[in-house]
């Protein structure tokens, strides 16, 4: 189990400020956050690569805040893999075999075994990484990582530099390797869909600071902040203090809600939703895969997300009149005063 | 159609040959001035090829040294920010900025008696002015700053990050530079140090106020051109050139083998 206990770092301006985590065994553990929050500074502390003004690192009960980063036993991979040019596939993954005490327990040659089983890489071992794909590289970089039974491995951004197919790829062999060796993961991301994917506890990271974390599903349920909410990508967030919206949405005191735009249903004729609008449709935006559209009522406008199929099902254009609403269950009140 | 002929291009084409003509033809025109008779004589000289061989030995020594004294700092620069960086930098490429016979006479008031290092030389026997030491604390003043720079951009190509993920697997920080950082960036340091040594070995000016005597090939050539003329220096001269190119077209190729190797950055 990995504690973090109030850690403080200071790199030039930017801060890090009263960073309290802890990482059960075993768990993947997710540090969301947009760019440049900080979240790859607090992973190099981990790995003991920046120097921290304050604070403790605790692994397995054991203090390593003061250790240098080739006796704590975590494994860091980049998101630009960093596999040593001048050497071989092979020797890039065994490479940190070099140096462990034990080089021969035969523990090691099965974890060869099994990482290239699992992340396919048979054919590529005499290959210099020159000649790899960018996710043949992370492959390699992730066995690498994880040879020597690391307590931790840390993953900076570990697919944003992918082609989106080869990406899922690699993020379901993630998901797989994490379920097959059990090895505690703390990942760096800017992306929730990752996240979601992938997590089973979540921080969120904003300007140095965790502003909230817990599990996957409290997070995407209950953000506490509207950044947080926005961040997860809630698209609809709206403050509420009008005495009949406030009655209609069950609320004592003003307050900010919040609508996934996939919550929201959309439709020519009358709907049955707990809460239920007549407007018409605004803005629509193309994102390839999906249409995002605006509908609007007298008081605001709520994004939606419609299929291709489905947005030209219902012919939308804008200006059509069209029925929208969304559950109860889909309602999300985001505890941040204005 | 052909390409479009740009003006820049051209522009560039023109310059770029009077650069080239600049470079070489003072040096191929040596040659009409003298004949193969004269340079086999030369060549039978003691004299040039004891001077020959003593600038090449003083430019090797010198580059070693320049290496072992340069590689630490030159890391360090290569991955550290700091308050006084810039000074430090500059001070470092200070002799590039000082004429050659100055930079001598700075480095003879620090080798005379009266100072304290050279005080501290005599005392234990050790001459410095006038042998091969002299020679070669002028050649390392005028080309240290070369290998310092070219070591520190070879470093600076090798990603921080790279060197992170080797800590990270247990390699402490002198193996990570051994077997990552100064592997990868072994060709760019052998280029600065062909650098190094091409301005070792051309070094004149700072020399001959310290050591003219024992004679490397630059101060025995121009004797023989103040004493004798143009005659006597230019076989010399020719010799020098030739071992010079030679030396340097061998290790340039050194440096550039297996360059496509790995160059992914």
């Amino acid at each position: 189990m990995i504690h973090i206990k109030n850690l403080n770092i200071q790199l030039g301006k930017f801060q890090i400020k009263r960073i309290e985590l802890k990482v059960k065994k075993g768990e993947f553990l997710i540090l969301l956050g947009p760019t440049s929050a900080g979240k790859s500074v607090i992973i190099e502390a981990i790995a003991g690569l920046v120097p921290i003004k304050s604070g403790k690192i605790m692994v397995n009960n054991r203090d390593i805040t003061e250790l240098k980063p080739e006796h704590r036993n975590i494994s860091i991979c980049y998101q630009d893999y960093n596999l040593f040019p001048h050497m071989n596939v092979r020797n890039n993954i065994c490479y940190g075999l070099r140096f462990k005490k034990d080089k021969n327990n035969p523990q090691y040659q099965n974890n060869f075994k099994a990482l290239v089983d699992l992340l396919k890489l048979e054919d590529i071992l005499n290959r210099l990484p020159l000649n790899l794909s960018g996710g043949e590289q992370q492959r390699v970089s992730l066995a690498r990582g994880l040879i020597g039974s690391p307590d931790v491995l840390l993953l900076d951004e570990p697919l944003s530099a992918l082609d989106p197919n080869i990406k899922s790829s690699i993020q379901e062999e993630l998901k797989n390797i994490h379920q097959t060796l059990h090895t505690t993961i703390i990942m760096v991301t800017h992306d929730f869909i990752e996240a979601n994917y992938l997590a089973e506890r979540v921080a969120i990271i904003h300007e140095g600071e965790i502003i909230q974390q817990g599990y996957l599903e409290d997070i995407f349920q209950k953000p506490k902040s509207v950044f947080a909410a926005r961040f997860i990508g809630v698209k609809n967030i709206f403050w509420i203090e009008n005495p009949q919206e406030l009655s209609l949405f069950g609320l004592q005191k003003p307050a900010y809600i919040g609508i996934r735009p996939e919550n929201i249903y959309v439709s020519q004729h009358p709907i049955h939703a707990d809460y239920y609008f007549q407007g018409e449709i605004g803005d629509i935006q193309n994102n390839q895969i999906y249409m995002e559209v605006k509908c609007c009522n007298s008081r605001r406008g709520y994004r939606a997300y419609l299929t291709i199929n489905r947005f030209l099902e219902l012919g939308i254009k804008k200006g059509l009149p069209v029925h929208f609403g969304f559950n109860k269950e889909n309602l999300i009140c985001i505890k941040e005063n204005k | 159609m052909g390409k479009r002929l740009e003006l820049l291009y051209i522009i560039a084409a023109v310059t770029g040959f009077i650069i080239l003509f600049f470079n070489i033809f003072p040096i191929l025109n040596t040659f009409y001035w003298t004949d193969i008779d004269t340079i086999k004589r030369t060549i039978a000289d003691k004299e040039v090829l004891v001077s020959i061989w003593l600038s090449v030995k003083c430019a090797s020594i010198t580059t070693i040294i320049a290496f072992f004294l340069g590689i630490p700092l030159a890391y360090y620069l290569a991955r550290h920010e700091f308050k006084l960086k810039n000074l430090v930098e500059s001070l470092v490429d200070i002799p590039m900025a000082i004429p050659h016979t100055v930079a001598g006479i700075c480095l003879l008031t620090v080798l005379s008696p009266r100072s304290p290092i050279g005080h501290f030389l005599e005392a234990n026997n050790i001459e410095a002015l006038g042998t091969e030491i002299g020679i070669v604390i002028a050649m390392l003043f005028v080309s240290m700053p070369l290998l310092v720079d070219s070591a520190k951009d070879a470093f600076k190509w090798v990603p921080v990050r790279m060197e992170n993920v080797s800590r990270s697997l247990g390699a402490n920080q002198f193996r990570t530079f051994a077997g990552i950082t100064f592997i990868l960036s072994w060709r760019g340091i052998l280029s600065g140090m062909i650098v190094t040594w091409a301005r070792a070995i051309s070094e004149f000016g700072a020399v001959i106020i310290l050591s003219y005597h024992p004679m490397i090939a630059p101060t025995l050539i121009y004797e023989r051109f103040t004493t004798y003329g143009m005659k006597y220096a230019i076989p010399a001269n020719i010799i020098l050139i030739f071992i010079s190119i030679i030396i340097f077209i061998v290790l340039r190729l050194v440096s550039l083998g297996g360059r496509e190797k790995y160059d992914t950055y």
